[in-house]
């Protein structure tokens, strides 16, 4: 008797929880991957920074400010208020766009020449997967509520006419901007997913 | 001097210094940002150390700029984190920017401005520790584990996936130094087994973000654990005693069963199972003495029974009948060689001297005239056989020994010296022995005396003949030649060759026939060198007498010389008395019907006979 209650629970949380854990499997894969990046990005720029001399370290840092990344002009909530006030979708789409762009400028990514070679795939990989958590969770209308999330700035052009330029500035704001970006995939995906979740404590 | 005045104006400026400080005022030191903290990734707080103040009241302000805009914010909260801090709130905290921060320290002489600081709120996380740790002890299996449940900082938003937090435990005995680690991910609950029992435990957990600082730890719980010993004891001793009571009983077993087990394991080595093997002897080490036991008589079994087929069986010498004996031997000569070895006492075991044809009847014959001889001398009556002293070189040896007695006879009667005489004419060398032979052949008729001959006598060819009886033997020629009787001569001078032939093969040794009676024949052994003439030069001769040309009226037994082998001296037999011919000649004999005697009779024992061998001895027929 127990164990036919039991049985039926089971049942009836894979069968509930079928179409979510799809997802849920996807998000996890998703942030498992972005999480990776983001590890190989601080690395990255970590050792950077470890060779340069603590002269341009300075220079460096007097610089940076003045400089922003090429993702700037992506839209994305910078706070947590402003995160979870976001749709999953929007979030998604935002980390799309955020892939997306480095996909190209990652190849330029100069430190080291194995780094550069996995960047780029595992970008794509990384982007083809969180279409498909779109594509998953586009139920609804919500296609673009939000305008400003889509403007879709040629961004391709910024990097490209600076690329020739391989100072050790372009190096280090390149490693800089990369690295952060990444952490905000990373960050939008897992609020994403723990939001799809249904467990009460998201950190599995 | 100099140095005077240098010490004098060191002195007035360590004087005036602190003066001047007290009373001068400086613009402040430059204050340094020590670091900056956010708990939970949505506020942070800044701390700075101020420089030296310059001795008047200085003013910290702290401004910031954020990355994409030029406008400078000062600090919004200045106290809620404590002295020398600039806290920001959520409103203020932008995250994924970067934060130019500079510290500001003001007094009335002047401002110093700090060295500005970057920082990204992101990497500069550092939560707060686990709250409500709980650890409890837990049983598994009747092995107890410790159970440590925490939460984490109640400002870090983990729920939402804001923030993402890993987990670490550390636990170490009161009394010890080390702490051991373990990692906990994102887990919330962790167990720790492999306690020491009575041991009391401590324990604390703190926490980490993805990408930030370690927590500080949180505060220890301390955990007791109960004793389980006590139970791991008993068990052990149990184990023990049980064990020990099995030894025991397989102690007493194998001591129970120790012979049989003993013999199981150790089997008794088995002892050599040869026949003739004595281990005596081969403990004493002697090679020979084992070696000579091993010999078996019957060995080896198949030759012997060839020999069984070929030989004759055993004669049965014994003394009280003489005429049984001699004519069992006969017929037994015929048949085969004799099993000498058994009636000589020769150690030589080589059977195979008996093997040949030949030799067989020769030794045989050899054997049996030894045993005659033998018996003779014990008794000293028989009348001994012509034996061939030509046999075996051992046998031979015999001789001396079988006849060394006789001489005791020889000197009895004159008749016996007359039969001497005549028995020593027939020694022969071969021309000198026809005469001889005849001579004493015709002379027995002659005489028609038979003593001199006797029914039997011997003749024996010796090697060393003495001239003197060369000398007889001539005479005998010479009487033989008178008597002129062709065949007789023939005979004689067949029966010379015939007994030279046996020395032919053996020309070592001559016995004398000496007779005592008629029944008697004494046999001595002749020192003499034999005949030379006679011997030797004969003994080359094959010529024997074994061709019975006819018996003649007086019962004599006439044969021819033949080339063959004849062993027949006693063709002389002239006997009255049937004689049997022992001429058996390889060739052809036809021996006499008559039973003319042959000199002997009983006596006559023969060796050998009917062999018609060059190596047998003139044997007297017997019958």
């Amino acid at each position: 008797m127990d164990r036919a209650v039991l049985l039926l629970s089971v049942l009836s949380l894979g069968v509930s929880s079928q179409p979510i854990t799809e997802g849920q499997r996807l998000f996890s894969i998703a942030v498992e991957r972005v999480h990776n990046l983001h590890l190989l990005a601080q690395r990255l720029f970590t050792e950077f920074e470890s060779s340069l001399q603590t002269e341009e370290q300075r220079q460096l840092n007097k610089i940076f400010l003045q400089d922003f990344c090429n993702s700037d002009y992506i839209i994305s909530p910078i706070d947590k208020h402003e995160t979870q006030r976001s749709s999953v979708l929007k979030l998604l789409s935002i980390s799309y766009r955020l892939i997306e762009s480095w996909e190209f400028p990652s190849r330029s990514l100069s430190v080291g020449p194995a780094a550069r070679n996995q960047i780029s795939p595992k970008l794509s990989e990384l982007k083809t997967g969180i279409l498909l958590l779109i594509g998953a969770n586009q139920d609804g209308a919500e296609m673009f509520p939000d305008s400003s999330t889509l403007q879709l700035a040629p961004y391709g052009n910024y990097y490209q006419s600076l690329g020739a330029d391989e100072s050790l500035r372009r190096t280090y704001e390149l490693l800089a901007c990369f690295k952060k970006d990444m952490h905000k995939v990373e960050t939008y995906l897992t609020v994403a997913k723990c939001r799809l979740s249904p467990e009460a404590n998201c950190t599995l | 001097m100099k140095k005077v005045v240098e010490v004098i104006l060191l002195l007035l400026l360590l004087v005036f210094t602190p003066h001047a400080k007290g009373t001068g005022n400086s613009p402040p030191g430059k204050p340094t940002l020590t670091r900056c903290r956010s708990p939970e990734k949505e506020t942070f707080t800044c701390w700075w150390e101020p420089g030296s103040d310059g001795g008047l009241p200085t003013t910290f302000a702290l401004y910031y700029r954020k990355e994409t805009s030029e406008t400078v914010y000062e600090c919004p909260d200045y106290h809620t984190a404590g002295k020398n801090s600039c806290f920001f709130n959520k409103n203020d905290t932008s995250i994924w920017v970067n934060y130019n921060i500079t510290v500001v320290a003001t007094n009335a002489l002047g401002s110093t401005f700090s060295d500005p600081v970057d920082i990204d709120v992101v990497y500069i996380v550092k939560p707060n520790p686990p709250e409500r740790v709980t650890v409890i002890v837990l049983e598994d299996k009747s092995w107890p584990f410790l159970r440590v449940s925490w939460e984490p900082p109640h400002k870090a938003d983990t729920r939402s996936g804001w923030i993402t937090l890993v987990y670490q435990i550390r636990v170490k005995l009161e009394q010890e130094k080390d702490w051991e680690m373990h990692h906990a991910g994102q887990q919330k609950m962790f167990n720790i087994f492999s306690l020491r029992s009575g041991g009391t435990y401590l324990v604390q957990v703190r926490c980490k973000p993805d990408h930030g600082f370690w927590s500080e730890w949180s505060s220890t719980s301390y955990v007791k654990v109960p004793d389980y010993f006590h139970r791991e004891k008993s068990v052990w001793i149990l184990i023990a005693v049980f064990s020990a009571f099995i030894f025991l009983i397989l102690t007493w077993l194998l001591h129970m069963n120790s012979r049989s087990l003993k013999h199981c394991i150790l089997p008794p080595v088995p002892g050599p199972k040869i026949k003739g093997f004595d281990k005596q002897l081969l403990k004493n080490g002697k090679s020979e003495e084992i070696f000579s036991a091993l010999v078996v008589c019957d060995f080896p079994p198949t030759t012997s029974s060839n020999y069984e087929d070929l030989l004759v069986e055993y004669l049965e010498v014994y003394v009280p009948e003489e005429q049984e004996l001699m004519l069992e031997e006969s017929k037994d000569l015929h048949d085969g060689c004799l099993k000498s070895e058994s009636s000589t006492s020769d150690s030589d075991s080589g059977r195979g001297s008996c093997d040949s044809h030949t030799l067989l009847m020769d030794k045989c014959g050899e054997a049996k005239e030894e045993e005659r001889h033998t018996d003779q001398e014990r008794m000293g009556t028989e009348a001994e056989d012509m034996v061939s002293p030509d046999m075996s070189s051992g046998r031979v040896k015999t001789w001396p020994s079988v006849f060394s007695p006789l001489p005791q006879y020889s000197s009895n009667t004159l008749d016996e010296q007359s039969s001497l005489e005549m028995a020593k004419q027939h020694y022969l060398s071969d021309s000198l022995f026809l005469p001889s032979s005849t001579s004493s052949y015709l002379t027995q008729p002659g005489h028609g005396t038979k003593e001199a001959l006797g029914p039997s006598y011997w003749e024996f060819c010796l090697s060393n003949k003495q001239p003197h009886l060369l000398h007889p033997q001539t005479q005998a020629r010479q009487q033989l030649q008178a008597h002129s009787d062709v065949n007789i001569s023939s005979i004689g001078r067949k029966e010379a060759p015939a007994c030279l032939q046996s020395p032919l093969l053996r020309p070592t040794e001559y016995v004398e026939v000496q007779r005592v009676n008629e029944d008697i024949v004494l046999l001595q052994p002749v020192v003499s060198g034999c005949g030379q003439n006679n011997c030797s030069p004969q003994m080359p001769q094959g010529k024997d007498y074994s061709k019975v040309k006819g018996v003649d009226s007086d019962n004599k037994l006439l044969l021819q010389r033949e080339i063959m082998e004849e062993d027949r001296c006693p063709c002389e037999h002239q006997e009255t008395n049937g004689v049997r011919e022992n001429c058996y000649m390889s060739s052809a004999v036809t021996t006499t019907q008559k039973p003319t005697a042959m000199l002997v009779q009983d006596e006559m024992v023969l060796g050998v006979n009917g062999y018609v061998d060059t190596a047998t001895m003139c044997t007297p027929p017997t019958y």
